[in-house]
C-alpha cells in the first residue's frame, strides 16, 4: 500500500518529448486512469513507474522511496501489459506462481497464494493449461492473476483491456473495478478508452503530446473540461465544438444565436453536449438542415453542419425527419462551456 | 471428401506426382549410389570395362565370394583408423557448437534488446565477416599459427571455426529473439526477475527450438568444413572430411579408394540420423511462430 510521487519527470528521446514535466501524486489506494490519444506519453509515464523507462529528469517516488535508480524488481510493482506478457512455456498455475518464485517467497505458502489469485479471477479450471490454449479473455485473467498473486504495493495496467472484444471487455472491466476495491492496493491504469476512465477511475489525467491537460474526477472532467481537447476527447459523442463570436453575452455563429452567456467579448469556441440539447420544431438556438439522422435505440442522434463543424443533439428515440429537413436545437445558456478559440483553454468557469 | 471443383484433372495429378517421385530419385541418386557402391570393390565401383559391374559386383563377387563386401569399412575403420577423425570430428563440433551458442545467444539477445542504432552496423560487419570465403583468413593465420607453434592442433581449429562461425549463429539467434515480444523480459523483470535472470528463465525455454535449429546449423559448419581442417590440421589431428580427402589422395595401393567411399557413408549416417531425431525443434524453430503468447 503505497502513495506514489511523480516530481516534474520528463522523458526525451533525442529532440522528441514523450512526457514533459509531469507533476502528480496517487494517493494511497486510489485508482487512478492515465488517458489520452496514442503517443500522449501516458505508457511512457507508467513505463516509467514500473522502471522500465529511465526518466530524464524528474523523480518518482513509491511509498515514500526515491526509486529512481531501483530495477523493477525492487519497486514492488505489478504490471498487466496489453499484450498480456504471459509465459508461453509454463501452463497457467506456473504462470501465476513465476513472481512468488523468483522472489524466494516461501515454497510451502505458494499453493494457498496461487489458488486464491486463481479463484479471483475465476480460473481454477484452467490451471494445467498453456496460454496458447487459452482464448483472450482467460489469457487476461491470468495476467490480472499473476499480478495480485504477491499483493505488490503498486499495480500498473497497459490498456488491459483493448485486446478484448466488446462484450468481453466490459465483463472483465468490472472485474478489473471489483479487485481493486477489494484489494485496496494503488492502481494506474493506461487507456485511450475514455469509458474504461470514467467508469474505473478515482481520478482520471488526460494527456496530450505529453502533457497534461486536466486532472480531476470523471464527474469534473465530463462536466468542465479544462480545454478544448479534453471536451472533444470525453464523452460520447465528443463535445460539440462550434467557433464563433461572443458580444455583450451573446454568442454569433452560422446558423446560430445565443444569448445569456457570461464572459467578455471576442472570438471563442462554444462548447455542449448532445445529451443537454433538445430537438424544436422551431424557436431554438440553432436551426440548419438535418446532415444526418442516426438511430441509437434509446435515442435518436440528430447532426446539423454549422459552418465546418458537425454538430450532434440526443432527440427522443420515437424522432423521425429526413435529411435536410430544417429543424432547430434548444441549447440552455446554463449548460454551455465556453473556450478561447486561440489557446483552446476554458473561459469563466 | 474434395469437391470436384478442388480436385485437379487426372492427368495434371499423375504429372505431378510423377515429378515430385522423378525428383526424390534424383536427389535421393548420389546417396545411394554411393551406399551401394561402398560394398563394392574398386574394379566394381569404379569399372572402365562396363559401369553395370558397380550394379552387380562380379569382381567383387570373384575377390570376396559374394557381391557385397565390408572390406572397405574394414579398411578405413581397422586399418587407416578412422574412428580417430571420428572422435576427432566430434571433438571440434562439440566446441564448436557450444562456444557459438554461448556467444551467439547472449550476444543475439543482446542485441534484439538494444535499442542503439549500431547495433545495426554490429550485424552488418557480421554479415561481411560471414560473406568472406574462408580460405581467405586462413591465408592470413598460417603463418602466426606456425610461429606461435599453434599450428595442426584441435584448439586452434575450434577457434578458427567458431570465429567463421559466430557470425551467422548471431544472426540468426537475434532474428528469434526479436520475434520473441519485449513484454516476456518486462513481465518477468517486473515479476522479480534481473535481466540475466528473465534471460535464463524466460526468453531461452522459450527460444528452444531456434537454440536447437542454430546449433544444428553451426554443427554443420565444422562437421562440413574442409577449408580449415585441411590447412590447420596435422596428419594425426584430421578431422573425417580432411581425412577423406587423403583416402582420395592415395591412389598407388589398390582398393583405398574404396576406404574413401566407405568412409563417406560413415560420415554422413550420423547426419540423417541427428536431423530426424531434432526434426521436430528444427521445422518449429525455423518456422518460429510457436512463440506467441
Amino acid at each position: 500500500m503505497a502513495e506514489i510521487q511523480l516530481r516534474n519527470i520528463s522523458k526525451r528521446w533525442g529532440n522528441f518529448v514523450g512526457v514533459d514535466s509531469f507533476d502528480l501524486t496517487i494517493a494511497d489506494e486510489e485508482f487512478l486512469v492515465l488517458l489520452g490519444p496514442s503517443g500522449c506519453g501516458k505508457t511512457t509515464t507508467m513505463r516509467m513507474i514500473a522502471g522500465l523507462e529511465d526518466p530524464t529528469e524528474g523523480e518518482i517516488i513509491v511509498g515514500g522511496t526515491v526509486v529512481n535508480n531501483l530495477e523493477p524488481k525492487d519497486r514492488d510493482v505489478a504490471m498487466v501489459f496489453q499484450s498480456y506478457g504471459l509465459y508461453p512455456n509454463m501452463n497457467v498455475y506456473e504462470n501465476i506462481r513465476f513472481p512468488l518464485k523468483v522472489r524466494k517467497v516461501d515454497p510451502a505458502t505458494h499453493d494457498e497464494k496461487v489458488m486464491k489469485a486463481a479463484a479471483m479471477v475465476e480460473l481454477e479450471p484452467f490451471l494445467h493449461r498453456k496460454p496458447a490454449e487459452l482464448s483472450g479473455g482467460q489469457r487476461q485473467r491470468v495476467a490480472l492473476a499473476r499480478a495480485i498473486v504477491r499483493q505488490p504495493q503498486v499495480f500498473l495496467m497497459d490498456e488491459p483491456l483493448s485486446n478484448l472484444d466488446a462484450k468481453l471487455r466490459v465483463s472483465t472491466r468490472a472485474q478489473i473495478k471489483n479487485l481493486s476495491h477489494e484489494l485496496k492496493v494503488t492502481t494506474v491504469y493506461v487507456t485511450h478508452d475514455q469509458i474504461e476512465a470514467m467508469t474505473l477511475a478515482d481520478r482520471v489525467v488526460v494527456m496530450n503530446h505529453g502533457v497534461v491537460q486536466q486532472l480531476g474526477t470523471p464527474t469534473e472532467i465530463y462536466d468542465r473540461p479544462a480545454n478544448t481537447f479534453v471536451a472533444s476527447f470525453i464523452g460520447n459523442p465528443a463535445m460539440n465544438l462550434v467557433e464563433g463570436d461572443l458580444k455583450g453575452g451573446t454568442f454569433t455563429a452560422p446558423h446560430t444565436t445565443i444569448h445569456g452567456l457570461d464572459a467578455p467579448d471576442g472570438p471563442v469556441t462554444l462548447g455542449f453536449r448532445a445529451e443537454d440539447a433538445t430537438v424544436v420544431a422551431e424557436g431554438g438556438q440553432i436551426t440548419a438542415p438535418i446532415y444526418t439522422l442516426e438511430l441509437l435505440g434509446e435515442a435518436t442522434m440528430v447532426s446539423l453542419k454549422i459552418g465546418g463543424a458537425l454538430v450532434s443533439a440526443k432527440a427522443d428515440k420515437s424522432f423521425r425527419a429526413e435529411i435536410d429537413d430544417t429543424v432547430s436545437i434548444e441549447v440552455p445558456a446554463d449548460h454551455c462551456h465556453l473556450f478561447d478559440t486561440k489557446t483552446g483553454a476554458r473561459i469563466g468557469d | 471428401m474434395a469437391s470436384s471443383a478442388l480436385r485437379a484433372p487426372l492427368s495434371l495429378r499423375v504429372l505431378t506426382k510423377g515429378f515430385i517421385i522423378f525428383w526424390l530419385i534424383l536427389a535421393a541418386f548420389p546417396f545411394i549410389w554411393t551406399l551401394w557402391g561402398s560394398f563394392k570393390v574398386e574394379l566394381d565401383f569404379f569399372s572402365i570395362a562396363d559401369w553395370t559391374n558397380a550394379l552387380t559386383g562380379a569382381n567383387t563377387e570373384r575377390t570376396h565370394g559374394s557381391p557385397f563386401t565390408g572390406a572397405g569399412y574394414e579398411g578405413a575403420w581397422v586399418q587407416e583408423e578412422f574412428w580417430r577423425s571420428v572422435i576427432n570430428t566430434f571433438i571440434v563440433c562439440f566446441f564448436v557448437v557450444c562456444t557459438s551458442l554461448t556467444i551467439g545467444t547472449l550476444g543475439g539477445y543482446a542485441l534484439s534488446r538494444s535499442g542503439y542504432r549500431y547495433t545495426f552496423w554490429l550485424l552488418i560487419t557480421a554479415l561481411i565477416f560471414r560473406a568472406m570465403p574462408p580460405i581467405t583468413l586462413v591465408s592470413g593465420y598460417l603463418l602466426p599459427f606456425f610461429e606461435w607453434n599453434v599450428w595442426g592442433i584441435l584448439p586452434t581449429t575450434i577457434i578458427v571455426l567458431v570465429a567463421i562461425n559466430q557470425p551467422f549463429t548471431l544472426w540468426m539467434l537475434h532474428s528469434f529473439f526479436q520475434n520473441i515480444p519485449k513484454e516476456l523480459d518486462e513481465s518477468a523483470k517486473v515479476d522479480g526477475c534481473t535481466q540475466f535472470q528473465a534471460f535464463r528463465l524466460v526468453i531461452v525455454p522459450v527460444m528452444w527450438p531456434g537454440v536447437i535449429t542454430t546449433g544444428l546449423f553451426s554443427f554443420l559448419l565444422a562437421y562440413n568444413d574442409f577449408a580449415v581442417t585441411s590447412m590447420l590440421l596435422s596428419e594425426s589431428n584430421r578431422t573425417m572430411v580432411p581425412e577423406i580427402a587423403a583416402f582420395l589422395g592415395t591412389t598407388q595401393t589398390e582398393g583405398n579408394v574404396m576406404f574413401a567411399v566407405a568412409a563417406v557413408v560413415s560420415a554422413t549416417a550420423p547426419l540423417f540420423v541427428l536431423v530426424m531425431f531434432f526434426q521436430r525443434q528444427i521445422v518449429s524453430g525455423l518456422t518460429a511462430g510457436a512463440v506467441k503468447g
